[in-house]
Order: C-alpha cells, then sequence, then structure tokens
C-alpha cells in the first residue's frame, strides 16, 4: 500500500534540495568489491555480475536482486580478458582473450579449448551465447557472424553456419535475443538477427536517421547510442541523435522495421532504462530521469523530469543489515554518508533493463520504479484515467498498483469528480480485468498464489515485499498515531530499538515534518486514510490487531500484517475484479459519503454499464448497495425501473434487500416477493407471504410447490392473529389433512383449544 | 331531476365543477358554480345539476363524513361525484344509451381525477385560486379555458389514431368507447426494454440530472409516446406522462409544425366554438366567464396560461421544444419558459423538453429563487446539449433497435388493456389494431402470459362487456386480471 512510502517521501520533497522522484535506487546496493578484481563484467544472459581477478572469477547473481548475495568463484586461467559469459546452461565458461580467440572453460572438469578465427583479416567482436535450436554460442567478427554449436562429448564448437556481412560494431541484448550490426561509413545501416529459440529471423536491412551538423559533415554512429529495450513484449531500438538532440524510436516487426517518432533529450549524455516497462530515459547530465510509457502512441512523458532518489541509506553505516530497509531517504545522501556514492557520475554504466553499475565503487544499484509517487506525479500533469491505465499495466508490482488504483478511484470518486471521467476510470479498471481474466494472468496470479507460495515464480524481489509489508504497517501504525495521545508517539519511538519497527520510528521522525505540507503531500495524506479503510475491510485480522498492538509490542504487528500482505504480493496482474472493485471501493465510500446519493448511484451504474458490455459479473452487494442508497433517499420509482428493467440482476440477496427496504413502500416489497418467487425461493416466499399476513396466499403456495419446511405454527400464529376463527380452522384442517402426525403435535392441540375458545366465546 | 327531459336529451354529458363553501345564501347561488358544460345551458338547468348534487353529498355525508357520494344511477344517466378538493366537487353526468355501452364508473372518475391533476400542475390547486380573488373571476378564467382545452386535447388525438375520439361533437361531449381506444387513466405506458438498453438510460438519465448542477432536478424520457425512465414520484409521473403524450411527443410535436395550414385550421375551428361560446354568453354574465380565448384582445382581465392548448409546441433548432403558451404577454414573442407544480414536494419547477428524432426527454428544474431562473434554465440546456448529446444518440439508437415497428412491443393477433394497478403500468394494443377487431375476436381467449414484473397470470376477458378505456364499461375489470399472488 501506498501509505508509508509517500509521507516519508514528501517529506524529503520539502526537506531536501532533491526534491520529489519517481525512480530511486535502494540502499544498500550489491556490492562486488573483490581485491584484485580486474574490472567488472555483466553477463545479461544468466544475468550475472562477473568480475574477475588473476586466476578466479567471481560471479555475484542479480536476479532476483539481493545485496545480500554472496559471490559464487570459479577458477580460470591467467590471461586478458576482454570479455567473459557463462553459457546459458551456467556449465562453460567464456573468455574472449583477444580480438581472436575465445576460450572456453568447462565449470566442472575445469577443461578448456580455444576457438580462434581463421582469417587473418577479420577480428572478433564479441559473443554471445544464445537458446536458439540450431547453435548455442554466436562470434560477431567484423565479416558477420559465426554461428556455432557445442558438442558436449568432444567438448568442442562446431561452426554450424556463417552468415557474410560487413560489421563496424555490434548490439545486442538476451532479453530481445536480437542482435544488430552496424555498417557503412556512418555506421547506420543495420542488419538484424533475432536469434530466439523459434530460430533465426533476419530483419529486413534499414537506416538509421541522423541529423548533419553541417552540408558536408557526416557523423558517426556511436555503439553507445543505440540501446535495444524490450518494453511490453514489444522490441524497440532506440539511437540518439546527438546533432538534433533526439532520441529517434525503431520498433522491429517481423518482416518490417518501423520507426515510431522521437523524443527529445535534454543531455549530451543520456542512458536508458526499463523498468517493469516503463521507459526511463536518464538525462546524465542534468540529473533527471523522464518516464515514458510508450504503450499508447502518445509519446508524452508520463511526468516531469525528476532526480534519480537514494533511499534507505542510513545515519549510523556501520549498522548494514537488511532490516533497516526504509526510510531515511535522501538524494543528498552522498553529502551525509562520505560514502562514495555519486549519482550519475562518470563511472555509472547502465545495465539493460534496470541495472546501475558503478565501476568505481565497485557496486551494483538496482532502479526501482515508485508507482506511488510517479501516479501521483503523472495526476498531477495529466488525466486520471490515462494514470489508471499506466498503472494497470504494471506487472512487477502489481498489488501495489492496484492498491494505488483503488485508492485513485477512491479519491476521484470522494472528490466528487465529474461522471463521465469516473466513468471513464472504471471502463478502464472493468476492461483491464476482462482482459487479464481472458489472457488468464488474473487467475494465474491467484493460482501461484495459492499452491506455490514458497517458489516466487515471478520477478518480484523479496526486497519489494518486504518494502509492501512495511508500508502497510506504517500507514495502520500512523493512522493510529493520529487517533491516540502523543505518548504513544514517544512509546513508539522508544520502541524503535527493535528492528521489526524502525520503520515505525520513521513514521514518527516524518510526521512532523507531515505538517507542512504541500499539494502533493495533500493528495497522499488522503490516500493513506483511505488506506487504512481499505485494509480494515479486506483483510480483518490485521485491523484489529493493529489496534491491540499498539500496547501490545510491536513484532507481533509486523508479522500479523505480514500474513495477508504477502499473499497479495504475489499477484501478476493489478487487474482488479468487481468483487474487489465493491469491497474495496464502493462498500468503503458508501460509509463515507454524505448527502445525495445519486452520484454515488450514478457512477454505479456507470460501472454496470463498463461490466455489462464486457459482460463481467457483478457481486450482488453492489446491487444490495445500489437498492439500500435509493431507498434511503425514496427513490422508490427509480428502484422499480432498476428491478424491472433488471439493471439490478434478481439474486437472493437482493431479494432480501427489497423486502426490507419495502418496509415503507409497499410496491418495493412487492417486488422483492416476486422476485423470491421468480427465483424459485419457495421456502423464503412463502415465510414472508406468513409474515405479511398472507397466510392463505402461502398455504396454497406451499401446496402447490410442496413447500413443507416451514413450521405450522407461523401460519396458526398468523390466522390467529387475524382473530377470524374460520381462518383458524382452515389453517388447522390443512395441516391435519395434509402433515401426517400432526395431530398429536402440541402447536394442534394448542390452537385447538384456542379455536374451541374463540367458538365458545363467539356462541356465547 | 329534470335531467331526464326530453330537452337535454340532447346534451349526452354534462361537466360541473363548483364550491360546497360558496354561494350559501339565498340569492347567491350562482357562486357556487366555477364551470359548467355546455355553457349555455340557462343558469336555471345548471343550479339545479348542482342542486341537487350538492343535495345528494349533504346527505350521504351524514353516513360517511369522510367519503361521501360516487354516484348516483338515475334511469337515464349517471351521475359521477368525484370531490377533487375539499368541498370541491366535479359531477359529470352521463347520458345511458341504448346501446350497450355501459360506462365504468371507475374509468369516469380517473377522467374527472386526470382533468383535476393537470391543472393542479399547471395552474395549481383551485381552491389556491379562490383564496388569491374570492370573488371568483380568477379561477372561472382559468377553469374553462382549461377545460375545454382538455376535451379538445382528446378530439385532438383521435384523428391520427384513426379513430373518431371526439370529446367535442358540435354542442355534444361524446365519451369515446371501447372501439375506438384503448386506454386507461391515471396510468403510464411503458417501453420495454432490454439491461443493456436500461443501463445505457440510465446512465443518460445520471448525466441528464448532474446537468443542473447541485438543485435535485428530475428527468422523464419517453421513446414515441412509451415511458422509459423516469425519476419522478408516481404521481407527477403520470401527470407529466399524460401531458408528454398530448401535447410533447414527436407525433403531437410534427403535426403542429408540419403543416402551418393545419394550425390556422385549428385556430379557426375554436374561433367557431368562440363565436358559439359568444353567442351564448349574452345569457351569461360576463364576470362568470372571461374567456380569453374567445376574446384575444378584449376584455383580458386575467393572464391565463393555456397548457393544454393545441399545436403551440414546436421543436427548435437545437432540439429543444418551445412554446409561447407562458409568455408573459400575449401578443410577446419571448416565450418564457413553462413552469409547473410538482405534487409530491409542491415544488415550482422549470420544464425543458428536448426531442431527438423519437427520443423525448423532459428535465424538470427547480425554479431557484435566488438565481435568474431563465438564465438557469438556459444554463442547464447548454449542459444538456454539450454533455449529454452524444449518449442520448446511442441511447435513441439502442431504443430504435428493441423498438422494431409500430407495433413490437405488441402481442399480435390480440387487442388487450393489461394494468398493473401496483404500479400504475398499463399496455394497450396499439391503437392502429383497433378497429381491424370485432368484439368476437376477443372474447375469452387467454392472451399473454405474464407481463413484466414476471407475475405470471393468464389473462382473459370474462364476457362481452369489453374492456376499458377511458370510460368504458364493467367495474370489475382489474380484479378478473390482476390475480393477486
Amino acid at each position: 500500500m501506498s501509505g508509508k512510502a509517500s509521507s516519508s517521501q514528501s517529506s524529503v520533497g520539502l526537506s531536501g534540495p532533491g526534491g520529489l522522484s519517481h525512480v530511486y535506487i535502494q540502499y544498500p546496493p550489491l556490492q562486488c568489491e573483490i581485491s584484485g578484481s580486474r574490472g567488472l563484467f555483466y553477463d545479461d544472459g544468466n544475468k550475472l555480475l562477473l568480475s574477475p581477478t588473476l586466476d578466479q572469477v567471481f560471479s555475484w547473481k542479480t536476479m532476483p536482486f539481493s545485496p545480500l548475495v554472496a559471490p559464487t568463484s570459479d577458477t580460470i586461467s591467467e590471461g586478458p580478458i576482454l570479455s567473459i559469459r557463462y553459457s546459458l546452461d551456467a556449465k562453460l565458461i567464456a573468455i574472449q582473450r583477444s580480438n581472436r580467440e575465445i576460450q572456453f572453460w568447462h565449470r566442472e572438469t575445469g577443461e578448456t579449448f580455444s576457438q580462434s578465427c581463421r582469417s587473418e583479416s577479420e577480428s572478433i567482436l564479441g559473443f554471445f551465447w544464445t537458446d536458439c535450436p540450431l547453435c548455442d554460442i554466436v562470434f560477431v567478427k567484423t565479416s558477420g557472424l559465426d554461428l556455432f554449436a557445442y558438442n558436449s562429448e568432444s567438448k568442442s564448437l562446431h561452426l554450424v553456419e556463417t552468415r557474410k556481412l560487413n560489421v563496424c560494431w555490434y548490439a545486442y541484448t538476451h532479453e530481445s535475443r536480437l542482435v544488430l550490426l552496424a555498417s557503412g561509413m556512418q555506421c547506420k545501416t543495420f542488419n538484424g538477427f533475432q536469434l530466439s529459440s523459434a530460430g533465426i529471423i533476419r530483419l529486413p536491412r534499414f537506416e538509421m536517421a541522423m541529423a548533419k551538423p553541417e552540408a558536408n559533415s557526416k557523423p558517426v554512429l556511436a555503439a553507445e547510442d543505440i540501446y535495444i529495450i524490450t518494453v511490453y513484449g514489444r522490441i524497440y531500438c532506440l539511437q540518439v541523435d546527438r546533432v538534433a538532440m533526439l532520441l529517434h524510436s525503431y520498433r522491429f516487426y517481423r518482416d518490417a522495421v518501423v520507426q515510431q517518432g522521437s523524443l527529445p533529450i535534454y543531455s549530451s549524455r543520456i542512458a536508458v532504462s526499463v523498468v517493469d516497462n516503463v521507459l526511463l530515459v536518464h538525462q546524465v547530465d542534468a540529473k533527471v530521469i523522464i518516464l515514458y510509457d510508450i504503450f499508447a502512441d502518445s509519446r508524452a512523458p508520463i511526468s516531469a523530469p525528476l532526480p534519480l532518489l537514494l533511499r534507505g541509506l542510513r545515519r549510523f553505516n556501520s549498522s548494514a543489515s537488511r532490516s533497516g530497509r526504509e526510510d531515511i531517504e535522501s538524494s543528498e545522501a552522498n553529502v551525509v554518508s562520505g560514502n562514495e556514492t555519486i549519482t550519475y557520475g562518470d563511472e555509472w554504466i547502465f545495465l539493460v533493463p534496470d541495472l546501475i553499475c558503478d565501476v568505481a565503487s565497485k557496486c551494483l544499484w538496482k532502479i526501482h520504479l515508485d508507482l506511488e509517487a510517479s501516479s501521483a506525479i503523472a495526476a498531477s500533469s495529466s488525466e486520471m484515467p490515462s494514470v489508471l491505465e499506466f498503472l494497470q499495466r504494471r506487472k512487477l508490482e502489481a498489488n501495489k498498483a492496484k492498491q494505488l488504483c483503488l485508492a485513485i478511484v477512491r479519491t476521484i470518486i470522494l472528490e466528487h469528480r465529474p461522471v463521465p471521467m469516473v466513468a471513464r476510470a472504471m471502463d478502464i479498471l472493468v476492461t483491464n480485468y476482462s482482459h487479464s481474466i481472458k489472457t488468464g494472468s488474473y487467475l494465474k496470479g491467484i493460482k501461484s498464489e495459492k499452491t506455490s507460495p514458497s517458489t516466487v515464480p515471478h520477478v518480484s524481489s523479496p526486497s519489494a515485499v518486504a518494502e509492501v509489508t512495511a508500508s502497510r504497517v506504517g500507514a495502520l501504525e500512523k493512522s493510529v498515531q493520529h487517533e491516540f495521545a502523543a505518548g504513544v508517539d514517544s512509546e513508539l519511538f522508544n520502541r524503535s530499538s527493535t528492528l521489526l519497527s524502525s520503520d515505525s520510528e520513521d513514521n514518527a521522525i516524518s510526521e512532523p515534518q507531515k505538517t507542512n505540507s504541500s499539494d502533493i503531500h495533500f493528495f497522499y495524506g488522503k490516500v493513506d486514510g483511505e488506506n487504512l479503510m481499505g485494509a480494515e475491510t479486506s483483510s480483518t485480522d490485521v485491523q484489529p490487531t493493529s489496534l491491540q498492538h499498539q500496547l501490545l509490542g510491536p513484532s507481533n504487528n509486523a508479522l500479523n500484517a505480514n500474513a495477508p500482505e504477502q499473499q497479495e504480493a504475489q499477484l501478476t496482474s493489478p487487474a482488479i475484479s468487481p468483487d474487489q472493485m465493491y469491497s474495496f471501493i464502493f462498500a468503503p465510500i458508501e460509509e463515507e459519503m454524505v448527502g445525495d446519493p445519486s452520484y454515488l448511484v450514478a457512477i454505479i451504474i456507470e460501472f454496470l454499464h463498463s461490466a455489462n458490455s464486457e459482460k463481467v459479473k457483478v457481486h450482488p452487494n453492489l446491487y444490495v448497495l445500489t437498492i439500500q442508497l435509493l431507498a434511503r433517499y425514496e427513490r422508490y420509482a427509480e428502484l422499480g425501473l432498476y428491478v424491472i428493467n433488471k439493471i439490478v440482476e434478481p439474486s437472493k440477496e437482493v431479494a432480501l434487500q427489497l423486502l426490507e427496504s419495502g418496509r415503507q413502500n409497499i410496491q418495493t416489497r412487492k417486488l422483492g416477493l416476486d422476485m423470491l418467487r421468480q427465483l424459485s425461493l419457495h421456502h423464503d416466499y412463502v415465510l414472508f407471504l406468513v409474515q405479511d399476513g398472507y397466510y392463505l396466499e402461502a398455504l396454497r403456495y406451499a401446496r402447490k410447490y410442496k413447500v413443507n419446511t416451514v413450521r405450522p405454527s407461523l401460519f396458526l400464529e398468523a390466522a390467529f392473529a387475524s382473530n377470524d376463527s374460520q381462518h383458524l380452522a382452515a389453517v388447522l384442517r390443512f395441516f391435519s389433512d395434509f402433515i401426517p402426525g400432526f395431530q398429536s403435535t402440541s402447536d394442534h392441540n394448542t390452537y385447538y383449544r384456542i379455536l374451541n375458545e374463540m367458538n365458545s366465546s363467539i356462541a356465547a | 331531476m329534470g335531467l331526464s327531459s326530453a330537452s337535454t336529451a340532447t346534451e349526452a354529458i354534462k361537466l360541473c365543477i363548483f364550491d360546497l363553501r360558496r354561494g350559501q345564501q339565498e340569492g347567491q347561488e350562482l357562486d357556487k358554480i366555477l364551470f359548467f358544460f355546455p355553457a349555455d345551458l340557462p343558469f336555471s338547468t345548471q343550479l339545479s345539476v348542482i342542486g341537487l348534487s350538492e343535495g345528494l353529498i349533504t346527505f350521504t355525508r351524514i353516513f360517511s363524513p369522510e367519503a361521501a357520494c360516487e354516484l348516483i344511477e338515475a334511469e337515464r344517466h349517471s351521475h359521477v361525484f368525484y370531490e377533487a378538493e375539499p368541498d370541491i366537487w366535479m359531477v359529470m353526468i352521463v347520458e345511458k344509451n341504448e346501446s350497450e355501452a355501459i360506462w365504468r364508473i371507475a374509468a369516469l372518475q380517473k377522467v374527472l381525477k386526470e382533468v383535476h391533476s393537470l391543472f393542479l400542475m399547471f395552474h395549481g390547486s383551485i381552491r389556491a385560486l379562490l383564496e388569491k380573488e374570492p370573488a371568483g373571476g380568477l379561477i372561472r378564467a382559468h377553469l374553462h379555458p382549461f377545460m375545454m382545452d382538455y376535451l379538445r386535447a382528446c378530439q385532438k388525438w383521435s384523428p391520427l389514431d384513426n379513430c373518431c375520439w371526439d370529446f367535442l361533437f358540435g354542442k355534444k361531449l361524446l365519451l369515446p368507447s371501447f372501439r375506438d381506444c384503448l386506454k386507461e387513466c391515471g396510468t403510464v405506458q411503458m417501453l420495454n426494454v432490454s439491461r443493456e438498453a436500461a443501463i445505457e438510460v440510465q446512465s443518460l438519465v445520471r448525466l441528464l440530472e448532474s446537468c443542473a448542477g447541485s438543485s435535485p432536478c428530475y428527468s422523464l424520457i419517453l421513446f414515441q409516446d412509451l415511458l422509459v425512465s423516469t425519476t419522478l414520484s408516481p404521481v407527477d409521473t403520470i401527470n407529466l406522462f399524460t401531458y408528454a403524450v398530448l401535447r410533447l411527443t414527436p407525433r403531437t410535436i410534427s403535426s403542429g409544425v408540419s403543416s402551418w395550414s393545419y394550425l390556422r385550421k385549428g385556430s379557426t375551428g375554436s374561433s367557431v366554438t368562440a363565436g358559439y361560446t359568444l353567442a351564448h354568453s349574452a345569457s351569461v354574465p360576463d364576470q362568470y366567464y372571461c374567456l380569453p380565448d374567445t376574446s384575444p384582445s378584449g376584455d383580458n382581465n386575467y393572464h391565463v396560461v393555456r397548457p393544454l392548448k393545441r399545436d403551440r409546441w414546436s421543436k427548435a433548432k437545437d432540439g429543444f421544444l418551445v412554446t409561447d403558451i407562458w409568455s408573459a404577454e400575449a401578443g410577446s414573442s419571448t416565450s418564457a419558459t413553462p413552469t409547473i407544480w410538482l405534487q409530491q414536494t409542491e415544488e415550482r419547477m422549470y420544464l425543458c423538453a428536448y426531442q431527438f428524432r423519437s427520443l423525448t426527454l423532459i428535465l424538470v428544474v427547480p425554479v431557484a429563487s435566488i438565481l435568474n431562473g431563465e438564465q438557469l434554465v438556459s444554463l442547464v440546456k447548454q449542459q444538456v446539449l454539450e454533455n449529454a448529446s452524444l449518449k442520448m444518440l446511442k441511447v435513441e439508437e439502442k431504443l430504435s433497435k428493441g423498438w422494431g415497428g409500430e407495433n413490437a412491443y405488441h402481442v399480435s393477433g390480440y387487442r388487450y388493456l393489461l394494468v398493473d394497478v401496483d404500479r400504475n403500468v398499463s399496455r394497450a394494443s396499439p391503437p392502429g389494431k383497433v378497429t381491424t377487431l370485432t368484439k368476437d375476436q376477443v372474447l375469452r381467449t387467454v392472451i399473454v402470459k405474464g407481463p413484466k414484473v414476471g407475475r405470471l397470470f393468464p389473462l382473459q376477458f370474462s364476457i362481452p362487456k369489453v374492456v376499458s378505456l377511458a370510460c368504458t364499461t364493467t367495474a370489475n375489470v382489474n380484479e378478473v386480471w390482476h390475480k393477486k399472488f
């Protein structure tokens, strides 16, 4: 949930010069300091960070990213290392020793062999392992591509295929399986191959656009100016045009390359990362990042340029344990820490897709997207529905995105934004849900949550989970702080020595700063409150404990809050089901809303409209809520229309609510009765008929539909209450005739006596 | 009881409204009479009718103070009583003719009730007008044109339906019979819509109501002359629906717009009537009948709005319906926004009607005391055009798709009238059907199962005693059709 991160962050936004941020790196980084290291290499095929020393190579797993991961090491022989990559099955290590030779290492046996160029005229530019069925490793040479297959028995490579081309330099990412080969004088003519598990696809040759600084000068495109990125499963190539100060984008199709438009750049040095399908363009000189969501045609940035934030750097650097996960963030942390962390230093190398390697300090950072912040910032500039769309496309922190969506929708409804706008928001959510149902991602998320909670099949890093947890605890506790006396605050403060509650300490600290709030901050504050409410209604075990826990002790709290959260965090899709729409949006809002319900009814109608057009089933409670709203303000005419036109779909819940609401309005009550009968809920129908005093009709109906579950005494009581001895006699007779053994029951005896008394009194 | 005398034999129907609190002194009996039809009857006859009614009311009140006399069945006449407001009575005297048509008393009462409800909607209560001007000129000036317009209103309907429903036939007021058309007064006819369309409609309704900003406004949506949606209370829905069907639906509008000549003809028609009334006004003291209609330029003591006047609504270019009925001055071109009284809330509201093809939207906006009402209305209109036009297009499309021809919502081959008394909803076979069937065809046949609400009961006609139109036949129709539970 969004609570904590936002509050603490906005407080930084006020105090620190760095201001607000939508992208952050989390302290601590992965330290890869090895004595005698001879450089750092990144193997994107295996997502390994490699640091070779004289006779060893250390490797750190970067997926899932954890700063605590210990390196593994392999022994290699001495020699120059131009590049190093593990094979995809991690059995072999390939080391480029020179521009003519590549050496291979068998990790288990330690056997080696090498492969070198045949001809003198060519040299090896690089190589990569591939999962293409034809071959295992590809050498990129100035004369083209050599595709080799590895023979595990002979422990050697044999050439499968050669593609002859002139190559100046190349670009490859394992993620896209795409290799781009630059050629020509300006290096702007490209040949592309995709070597995927489906085979090799050759892309048509294409040229990249480059503006000329002067009439007859010809700038040369450098390898650093090309980025291959993968967004929403589509492959793009971004090309920096330094003259025009534009970032051209090209999208690759199977048989075409299409230029997709250009993004402006504001720095001579830029870098590109992709986090959760969001394109981050680092304007290195300006030290800011611009976010783009290139899903739609729009090339507008999601938000204004903002700096990268270093988050979680503790004041006490000595305790570098993982428990200090939050919260003292500062973009000027480098100054405070004395650590040599300088954002956008010259030593920063941006690794695809979302890592930053600081070569100087030997550490690796992972770039995170702060969904709360970016959506809040985006909300301030653009339309709310597009923010929702953006959030609905996020997969990495699906749960967070989902909670944010819920919070946004709640906010716009509570703020009584225009109905068409809210309608669009509803439409986005419902469409996305039905889409995710169709593609199965929604169900998959649920399933994986149930069946294999331990395996963590998808990408979300444990730190993200922990963070989400912390944030929710923070939100809960903070809100409780509002209610409790200041004494509790100090108590929290005292408890801060224990590790688990360190985040609540931070909350306590950030609280005072919260008071001098800005507009954006106000928005957050609102979200906080709502989140708490959502938590209350959703996970019932969180809500009561959080209160108790203020008194009992903190550790308990963190555990409790953890349990439901951990599960939710594993959702793979931020899609919101209609049931959740009801319980997290409509139900809480209904409690908060005061005054005329027509706005809320209008929103519900819009929601039903979207749900109907997407053929999504709606929770009956929503209908019940609609009826309650209409009945409360005595809009029975509309209520009748809704029921008759089946806008409110019939169900038992709805029928019972109609009967309940119909206490003041007989027509509504009749609608409820009719609905019961239509649904063939004979037992309830008979029961209500008796309750309303139509006991004879009830009997007839009961006889016709063989309802024998209603107690005879109810009918008898009703008949007795009507004070009509004939009716009472008829009812008695009915039961005597149709229920075997009725005459021996106490009911019969009682009412028989009563009947006799009645008759005798009449006679008298 | 000289009513059965030969001299009045030609008068099929008499209709009067009188106030029991007035004219109780000897010699001031004429004060009681607020309206009498036909107006050319000598006062002595008028007074004798009213005297009889009054006598009966006083007599029956002894036994039943709450609900006095409902009906006198004489040998050749039926007197139908309706106490519209405390001590203000409407009495309709219907001649029993030789043919089989026996008027359904409840239906006749409903006619009276309908007139009165409409009067309330436009002018407020009779009592209030009387208190405004105790002399009674004001109320008479209002009642007479209103009643006459109402009677003509019915006449107007019929030529389009190909059946002759002529309340005002020369001097005579004839009631339509079941043969002519099927209708139950005091009910609305609903259009059946699919869930999808219904949601679309409700979405539009919400949008419309949001156009008026914070002020609570209501809406009524009709498709052709069937009700699609309402947010008004049942009473007001019925009134406004009745009025809309009479004056606002595309059918009534287009006939007014399409032919100017028709309008002329209408006005000459009314001047004929005017001449007729004038001819008799010699015998009528002026203070009793001040008819602005009859003397447009003359002794116009009161400004009387005549909302039921025919062919006064037309469709403006922007789609809104306009009329000059409410114009402040009789001759002025500026058309004021129509206003009505809501019975439920007793609020005065502006009436805005918008028409898009077969779709008629009626928006009822409160007459705000603070803001300039006219400005508010034009603001609302603008909002409606800006925000809702797309949605209206969609709704119209959806509804027309489900419409499919004149008689699509109708059970073919039968003639019927189905009344749901709980919801004040009726459903009749379309008027076009009416004349094609003979009585024999409708005998003792189960014609439909399961109306809207899902209430399952077979519908049958018990006897040849026919079907109810506004005012016909047997009293127990509802019981036959509504086997409750």
